[in-house]
């Protein structure tokens, strides 16, 4: 065993290599926030009004953790829920399948929270998210801009965006209070909840965004989540996606998002081990 | 030879895409139900939110029965290098997954072996399913 270790190791580390940035194309390294980062980051671009320009395709990375839970960035991840949102993330995850399997839009702030690449289109006064799934979220960048006095509620909100010098703040205000998960671990958000976003472009392959969630009718008290992503190779895109095509899954999907694992990701600690392989035939 | 399969399982397996986790495996899937499916291609569905195979196979009792295989997303797929044309109808394949939930002919197919011998994953990842 140790001799076929031994054969084998340096094959596999030049096989694992070869992975990450060939067989599967950069779309589906498993990247960190520093992969792109070189001694001499290469600067910001900005946009011909001298702002930053937050364009591009924006991918993951491994430095999230855990992924997919908007509490990541608190002690033992744990949401300083009221009684009633605790009674409302026990209603999730007893009584309701993921809106976002069921192709309902995910909204802010857990598509910041998602696995999924996404893409940026800057104007001089609009910014255009646009998320797989075909989701999208359009944000005028107005500084005189108010919120309504009583928006029709959705799943991104009702968003205005302002330039703080370098900083781009989205305050987004009337959320939609059923059919949501703040989350991919079913947390629950009420039609109270209120987001600012503080996105940055610190260099030109990264980019980071400051969250302060404040819902008081399901959290005592406001809570943050921060995160980096880096910037996508240049023929890196969102594809066409049609979730409702064929979402056999809806017929089949349990409540809620199933076990939550001690380090904060979904998922089963310990699942059996799958078959072993098929051995390749000699004459195939 | 068999260095080379190992090699090639790893990279089926680790280099499986973290993208496109349409839902949670833990919400639909039983991983305590690991399965193999041997069986002849049925119909291929290469669509969105995720691909499905369906495979005719004989259970003990020698009656064929179709299951359904659940794997990622077109893109994430063809991204690792599994394309829509390395399926065709009546050819063996073998899925390793697990067991749906709900009791039913479906599976989630984390691991599937072509015709020709070559292994690839079908995995969902970012799903927080087995990698």
């Amino acid at each position: 065993m140790t001799h076929l270790f031994r054969l084998a190791g340096p094959a596999i580390l030049a096989t694992l290599s070869l992975t990450s940035d060939t067989a599967f194309g950069q779309g589906d390294r498993r990247l960190t926030a520093v992969d792109v980062k070189s001694a001499t980051p290469r600067p910001t671009p900005r946009t011909a009004n001298g702002r930053p320009d937050l364009s591009g395709y924006w991918k993951g990375t491994t430095d999230t953790k855990p992924g997919g839970n908007i509490g990541k960035d608190l002690p033992g991840w744990k949401l300083p829920l009221t009684p009633a949102g605790e009674a409302a993330l026990q209603h999730n995850l007893t009584a309701t399948v993921d809106p976002e399997a069921l192709c309902i839009i995910g909204g802010i702030p857990r598509h910041n929270a998602s696995g999924l690449p996404f893409e940026i289109l800057q104007g001089a006064n609009k910014v255009a998210f646009l998320y797989w799934y075909s989701y999208f979220r359009l944000i005028p960048i107005d500084p005189a801009r108010k919120h309504s006095n009583d928006p029709d509620p959705s799943f991104f909100g009702e968003e205005i965006g302002r330039w703080e010098g370098d900083t781009l703040v989205v305050d987004s205000v009337g959320f939609k209070g059923e059919k949501v998960w703040i989350d991919e671990n079913a947390n629950p958000h009420s039609d109270a909840l209120h987001v600012v976003e503080r996105w940055t472009r610190p260099d030109a392959d990264h980019i980071r965004v400051e969250t302060v969630i404040e819902d008081p009718k399901f959290y005592t008290r406001p809570f943050t989540y921060s995160r980096t992503w880096v910037l996508g190779k240049a023929d890196e895109e969102l594809q066409e996606y049609s979730c409702s095509e064929n979402n056999v899954n809806k017929d089949h999907l349990g409540f809620g998002p199933g076990p939550i694992r001690p380090d904060g990701t979904r998922g089963y600690v310990d699942p059996a081990p799958l078959p072993t392989p098929v051995p390749r035939s000699p004459a195939r | 030879m068999k260095i080379r399969l190992f090699v090639v399982t790893i990279v089926a397996i680790a280099g499986g895409a973290r993208l496109l986790g349409h839902h949670s495996f833990a919400a639909q899937y039983d991983s305590s139900k690991a399965i193999r499916l041997t069986g002849a291609l049925t119909r291929v569905e290469w669509t969105n939110p995720h691909t499905y195979f369906y495979l005719d196979v004989k259970d003990e009792g020698g009656k064929v029965v179709s299951w359904g295989c659940e794997a990622g997303s077109p893109g994430a797929l063809s991204r690792r290098g599994f394309k829509r044309g390395d399926l065709k109808i009546g050819d063996t394949i073998v899925i390793d997954g697990y067991r749906a939930k709900d009791g039913s002919h479906l599976v989630d197919a984390r691991r599937v072996t072509l015709s020709d011998g070559r292994i690839v994953s079908g995995a969902s990842s970012g799903d927080g399913g087995p990698q």
